[in-house]
């Protein structure tokens, strides 16, 4: 191989440091062995370095390549998803580095690297996988400076310098390129899905699975309001409307399941002041999206079901964020369809008899439906019915359970008996889950809706009034209505007992809350300005800054902006100084040689100092004892320069400086009669 | 048929262009002792590996829009304006660099000639991964990083005899990132010379070889004293003056006429009936073995007459002009 074709030591260290720093934040989400991978493949490659070993046969590699498919299969099941992908591809960029052998396998593996990068963040875009990828990129950048250096032999850290300069300079002209560059839809769909589920309220819902999820610190979505932010009790953010219940589970309705003149949405006369806000969910992998009651999308891209709930035609993977308008004192479903009843009355018969039972006697004590509501409302209020995060496990009829002898349950469990109760006395009801209240960040007055306000109520429909929203739970524990969980449970101190470390546990302590709600206010808009920059929000963006948006603005701005960078850079780079610089006694030597130029004796490039001044003397004898002396200082400091002390030397220049200030030049007719 | 005239017909212009191009070239590049790289001489075009960055670039680029992810697209907008500020960066590379030429050695036929080159830096920044080479020629590839100026010697096969000119220097970089190829061709007017092939024929015509040495010499002066002079390393201990040593003189040998006498004229015509190239290189051959003995050799040849000597320099001269016999820019 030629020399230069070879990998020099300083790029090999270089890329295996890449190799670790690109896999670290992957952990976690692929199998343990391509870890053991990335060992081998390092451990081998430097065997292969020293001499030891030698590079894998064809077979080997073959044979490696082979366990990795199958490896990968094994740990997830399938080759197909974003995971698997990710898993060989890591595991193909180990493999690669015992088959780098020469700069073209180098280059092949770091461009691999800038493209685990993008993996990255199909997993998350937040601020600190932004800077860490930042770091990657620079990492790898220099490995490829450092491949294309040779004769590095040894590991310099110093390479570092010139690409993260030049990342620096790049940083720029990448910005006016993100803010420009329009974002066209997918080309094609069907992109590689996650295969891990996202905390977040499913389209399932039994009893102990909102308790499971209000375990949970993550953020679910954020809500930035127009005006003033509602109180805390009236903020029910409705995601799901489970009408059906089937063995134990309450599901939604399926959109092929509805009659066809009950798929849109019933006119609506909408009543009240309305609010407005604007939501950026993280991402859930499901479809449906949050909202107060009763909402209309603004802008394009949102649905809405019959049921009044917000929904998306795909599932998100990325965060999403939409502006709606609520009108929340709008009656809906004054009438009610055959269908739409009979649906929100049925029940199973054989499960809950006793609960069912319970509905029933109570409804014929009761004078009209409302007071059927208020009288098992205050039935869970005045027995010893207890709100808890920790709630048994409970069998086959579920809320007979509950009702008659647990007596202890979280929100969906005070949801489920109170629309059985409620089905069963003939009053249509259904379940709504969703989050209910949200902690509202002073830095930048968003509503931080967390996991743990997950939460399920009750809807009933009553004549005149349509669809009623009513909390069983408000009635059992009125502290998590009106000031959430962690009050709620303050008791059993439970709230997020399984995450010992999470910020949200320390509000009470000043510096660490102030701190978590800025960054969080940071987060909120790094999702508004950055991940979310696109469609409505890019155009509007543009048109401020530009006036007006069209092709020839573009270019303009584009060449304008990059020209303002790239001339310094080009200035700096192509503007380095000039090695030469004369010492001061060349200088006074050269001012010398200009006036005696001038006078007609210019001074030969070949012509040594000591020949120069015994020439002039020879044609200008008048002028000898000046440049006699002008030599010998000249001699004296430029080649006695070491032996001289430095007062002497200031001495000897200024001497040097005044006798040439002090040359007087022969005129012209001495000149001439010589 | 067709495909023929075709093939002609491409060829043909093809071989128009690249003349086209080497006659822009060398307006654009003129011959030169030394040449300092600036804009005028400095050519930058995306490398294969800087091509494959970009398909790279827009996979990633399909990529983003697919999973419309913002920060691929952040990810990938710095990468392709990487890769604009890298273009600065490898022609600054090449730029402010001068390449001097130094000497290039003589060759016979056949043999590697050495082409002495040094590149020196004249701004204050390193320069690395230069790669330089003539057409034919062995390459190099050096940093200019701590020294201001690094020697080059490259070895190409030169051709008949005469001058021979290696072309146009290839100077080349890709650093930093080898996304992009930087070069430039520049015409160092440096030139080989090729000596004539050296052809052994039987004994010298009209040099007797029953007579010993300096008898073809015409004049006879046989072991007359002609002078003294400095004692030399290797005189034998005979010609040492060694009354004037006696003396306190400095050490001194005798010389005498007919050590000066014994000189050989090679001559154009000893070898008739030849055609000149082959007299050439039997001149050139006796040249050489002439010289190999410590034989004083002239040459006579068609207006041109070089006296006797010896030495390296002697035969240089000599072996010159029969490199250059006849043709453009030699002796005629």
């Amino acid at each position: 191989m030629r020399p230069e074709q070879q990998v020099p030591r300083n790029a090999l260290v270089w890329i295996i440091i890449t190799m670790f720093t690109l896999v670290a934040p992957h952990v976690g989400r692929i199998p343990l062995w391509i870890l053991g991978l990335y060992a081998i493949a390092v451990f081998w490659r430097i065997m292969v370095y020293s001499g030891r070993w030698s590079f894998p046969g064809r077979w080997v590699k073959v044979a490696l390549t082979l366990t990795c498919f199958s490896g990968t299969f094994f740990s997830f099941g399938t080759l197909i998803g974003l995971e698997p992908t990710v898993a060989l591809l890591l595991a193909a960029f180990a493999l690669k580095l015992i088959e780098l052998v020469n700069r073209k396998d180098g280059y092949v593996l770091l461009f691999l690297g800038y493209f685990l990068c993008i993996t990255e963040f199909l997993f998350s875009q937040d601020i600190p996988i932004a800077l860490y990828s930042l770091l990657n990129v620079t990492l790898i950048t220099t490995g490829l400076v450092a491949l294309n250096q040779p004769g590095q032999h040894r590991f310099n850290f110093k390479t570092i310098r010139l690409p993260a300069l030049m990342l620096l300079q790049a940083f720029p002209l990448m910005l006016v390129l993100f803010f420009l560059f329009p974002r066209i839809g997918p080309l094609w769909t069907v992109p590689l899905k996650s295969l891990t589920a996202k905390t977040g309220v499913s389209d399932f819902m039994k009893p102990g699975d909102i308790s499971n999820l209000s375990q949970s610190d993550e953020v679910a979505f954020r809500v930035q309001f127009e005006g003033e932010i509602p109180s805390r009790e009236d903020m029910y953010w409705r995601g799901l409307v489970f009408s059906r219940l089937v063995e134990g589970a309450w599901t939604s309705l399926v959109y092929y399941e509805i009659p066809v003149r009950e798929r849109r949405e019933k006119p609506v006369t909408t009543d009240g002041e309305p609010v407005e806000y604007s939501v950026i969910m993280e991402p859930t992998q499901q479809n449906w999206l949050f909202s107060l009651r009763y909402a209309r999308p603004l802008g394009r891209g949102v649905m809405r079901a019959p049921d009044y709930r917000l929904f998306l035609p795909i599932e998100m993977e990325d965060e999403y964020q939409y502006r709606v308008r609520s009108w929340p004192d709008t009656v809906l479903d004054r009438e009610l369809s055959d269908w739409r009843r009979r649906t929100e009355l049925a029940l199973p018969e054989d499960t809950n008899p006793r609960t069912r039972q319970l509905g029933v006697e109570l409804r014929r004590s009761a004078a009209d439906d409302r007071a059927f509501v208020d009288t098992v409302l205050r039935k869970f209020n005045q027995e010893p019915y207890i709100y808890t995060l920790q709630p048994p496990t409970l069998g086959e009829d579920a809320m007979d359970e509950f009702l008659f002898e647990t007596r202890r349950g979280f929100c969906e469990h005070y949801a489920y008996a109170f629309v059985v109760m409620m089905r069963a006395a003939g009053l249509p009801a259904r379940v709504v889950a969703g989050y209910q209240g949200g902690e509202i960040n002073p830095v930048n007055r968003t509503v931080i809706v967390h996991q743990f306000d997950a939460h399920a109520w009750a809807e009933v429909w009553l004549e005149g009034e349509g669809w009623v929203r009513v909390d069983p739970t408000a009635a059992v524990s009125p502290d998590r209505i009106e000031w959430g969980l962690e009050q709620a449970v303050s008791g059993e101190g439970t709230f997020l007992a399984g995450s010992p470390l999470s910020p949200l546990r320390f509000r009470s302590v000043a510096w660490v809350n102030t701190l978590r709600l800025r960054y969080d206010a940071l987060t909120y808009q790094w999702q508004k300005w950055v991940i979310g920059y696109e469609g409505e929000r890019q155009y509007n963006f543009l048109q401020k800054l530009l006036g007006e948006v069209s092709g020839w603005n573009f270019v303009v701005v584009l060449l304008g902006s990059w020209l303002l960078v790239l001339l310094p850079v080009a200035l700096s780079l192509l503007s380095k100084r000039t090695i030469r610089r004369l010492s001061p006694a060349e200088k006074q030597f050269v001012s010398f040689c200009n006036k005696l130029a001038k006078a007609g004796i210019s001074r030969a490039p070949s012509e040594a100092p000591g020949d120069y001044s015994r020439r002039v003397v020879r044609l200008h004898p008048s002028m000898a004892p000046q440049v006699t002396q002008i030599s010998a200082l000249y001699n004296e400091l430029a080649y006695a320069d070491a032996g001289l002390s430095a007062a002497r030397r200031a001495d000897l220049l200024e001497q040097f400086a005044r006798a040439v200030r002090g040359l007087k030049m022969p005129s012209k007719h001495q000149g001439a009669s010589e | 048929m067709l495909t023929a005239a075709y093939k002609r017909g491409v060829e043909r212009l093809r071989a128009r262009m690249q003349g086209r191009f080497r006659a822009w070239v060398n307006r654009r590049i003129p011959p030169a002792r030394s040449v300092t790289l600036n804009q005028k001489r400095i050519f930058i075009f995306p490398s294969s590996v800087g091509l494959f960055f970009g398909l790279c670039l827009l996979i990633m680029l399909i990529a983003a829009i697919n999973y419309q992810n913002n920060m691929s697209f952040a990810l990938t907008f710095l990468l392709a304006t990487l890769f604009v500020v890298a273009t600065l960066h490898t022609y600054a590379n090449l730029s402010g660099l001068t390449i001097h030429a130094v000497r290039a050695k003589s060759a016979f036929p056949g043999q590697q000639s050495e082409f002495e080159i040094y590149i020196e830096r004249t701004k204050q920044r390193p320069h690395y991964a230069l790669h330089v080479k003539w057409a034919q020629s062995t390459d190099a590839t050096v940093n200019l990083e701590s020294d201001h100026r690094v020697e080059i010697r490259l070895h190409t096969a030169v051709g008949k005899r005469g001058w021979y000119s290696p072309g146009r220097l290839l100077v080349e970089s890709t650093f930093p990132l080898g996304l992009l190829r930087c070069w430039t061709w520049i015409d160092l007017d440096l030139h080989a010379l090729v000596y004539p092939q050296p052809e052994a024929c039987g004994p010298l015509p009209g040099l007797a070889t029953d007579k010993p040495d300096g008898a073809a010499v015409a004049i006879v002066g046989s072991d007359d004293f002609y002078g003294f002079r400095d004692y030399q390393l290797g005189d034998s201990p005979k010609q040492i003056h060694w009354k004037g040593l006696a003396k306190g003189q400095a050490l001194q040998s005798k010389q005498y006429g007919a050590y000066a006498d014994r000189s050989v004229w090679l001559d154009w015509d000893m070898f008739m009936g030849r055609d000149s190239e082959q007299r050439l290189s039997h001149l050139c051959y006796w040249a050489l073995e002439l010289e190999s003995d410590n034989v004083e050799y002239g040459l006579r040849m068609p207006g041109l007459v070089i006296q006797p000597g010896s030495g390296i320099k002697h035969r240089d001269q000599i072996l010159k002009e029969l490199a250059l016999y006849g043709l453009p820019g030699g002796r005629q």
